[in-house]
């Protein structure tokens, strides 16, 4: 679902490097989490219970949050 | 030549804020220790610092500008060829290709080799030729109009749509956001470069660039994508990171198949996800060209080899997300370097 982050190179303090382009970026603890869930194939939902459970939120919030942080991802052409 | 020593010149050996690829040519000579090598630098003014750079260069010579014409370039070369043996001249820049590529034979008949395109193929790279090259090899070339006279700019500004690219066909390059500013630049160019004048519409995306070289026969003795990361004022890389964009290697590997490249070479790219515009042909190393010895891909020594004749392994891979970073050295010489050199034109 989403192979371009396969290319990307993320280390355990959130550094992405993208070999592609040359462009390198920075991701929270959160950020860390969700790119392991969407490297692992998990859709919105599956991401959005992700945050449910780590932090105290409703769903609502939590699959805006993942959808949010997908479109940056889409924006900065990772995804 | 002694098989285990190699004579080398190169030139273009000034490190200044505008670096010329002689220093870095040279360090990634010194970098191959399967050979010896004796190293010599061509200057064009005795305070180029790699005159001084004595753990890079062996000896350094004064060399004519080609303005001073054939037969006082090739005199000057014999003289050091009887003093310093030359294997082979490695010339880096621009202005001095057309010379050694005339007189490549020439120089053969007194054993010293070079390694450079043909003129067909230098030809082909110019920027007002590069259409037909990218034609040729599949490579896409924004939409750009040759002008020569105002009245030419004005259709072709308006024609492509603003903001576009003022460019010398040697030299140079503007952007223009309005008619008035496409005119000054042109202006600007021609003054100083002549004609003709490429107008030629504004690419969005990144600037990725290829270093490589072609054996000559379409093979590739080499290539190295990479991206900068920030420039200078002057627009020099400063730093930048090695990586790996399929469409640009691809783009490379058919210039280089297509044409038969031979010698060093830098793609410009501008990249925007899959597609790739070529920009520029650069028909020699960047300044940059250690980078690409850094990480594992020895260009220079490459065609070394390939021209003398001696064992080549073309090294393909490298390591993506390898940093470049060039940074300010000092050295503190005595005065008799610079004394030899203003005096008797060599070190």
């Amino acid at each position: 679902m989403y192979e371009r982050l396969a290319q990307l190179a993320i280390n355990d303090e959130g550094f992405i490097f993208d070999p592609l382009t040359g462009q390198s970026f920075t991701v929270n603890q959160t950020g860390i989490a969700l790119l392991g869930g969407m490297k692992r194939g998990e859709d919105e939902l599956q991401l959005a219970a992700r945050l449910q459970q780590t932090f105290d939120i409703e769903e609502a919030e939590a699959r805006a949050d993942v959808r949010d942080f997908i479109e940056h991802l889409r924006s900065l052409k990772l995804v | 030549m002694d098989a285990r020593c190699i004579h080398a010149a190169v030139s273009g050996i000034n490190a200044s804020d505008n670096p010329a690829p002689g220093v870095g040519v040279a360090k990634s000579l010194r970098a191959v220790h399967d050979y010896d090598w004796k190293i010599a630098g061509f200057a064009y003014d005795a305070m180029e610092p790699g005159i001084y750079l004595d753990d890079v260069f062996d000896h350094s010579y004064m060399v004519p500008y080609p303005s001073a014409g054939h037969e006082s370039l090739l005199d000057r070369l014999y003289y050091i060829h009887d003093q310093f043996k030359l294997d082979i001249i490695l010339p880096t820049l621009d202005a001095e290709l057309p010379f050694y590529m005339q007189s490549e034979s020439e120089l053969r008949e007194h054993g010293i080799e070079t390694f450079l395109p043909t003129r067909e193929q230098y030809r082909l790279r110019a920027k007002d030729k590069l259409a037909e090259l990218a034609e040729k090899t599949g490579l896409e070339l924004p939409p750009q109009i040759i002008v020569s006279s105002y009245d030419e700019l004005s259709k072709a500004a308006a024609e492509l749509g603003y903001p576009v690219m003022i460019k010398g066909s040697i030299y140079k390059a503007y952007r223009a956001y309005s008619l008035d500013e496409a005119m000054n630049n042109f202006a600007k160019i021609i003054a100083q470069w002549g004609y003709p004048v490429i107008v030629q519409k504004v690419i969005t995306g990144e600037e990725m660039n290829v270093i490589g070289a072609g054996d000559g026969e379409g093979g590739v003795l080499g290539l190295v994508a990479i991206k900068k990361m920030s420039v200078t004022e002057l627009g020099k890389i400063w730093t930048g990171v090695t990586i790996n964009h399929p469409g640009m290697i691809r783009a490379a590997r058919e210039f280089v198949e297509n044409t038969k490249w031979r010698g060093g070479f830098e793609l410009e790219c501008m990249v925007d996800g899959d597609k790739v515009w070529l920009i520029e042909i650069n028909p020699r190393f960047p300044a940059w060209v250690y980078f690409a010895t850094g990480v594992g891909v020895n260009l220079p020594a490459q065609v070394v080899k390939q021209a003398l004749g001696l064992p080549v392994e073309k090294r393909q891979e490298y390591e993506t997300g390898k940093l470049y970073i060039r940074y300010t050295e000092e050295k503190i010489v005595d005065m008799t370097v610079f004394q030899n050199m203003v005096t008797a034109g060599e070190s």
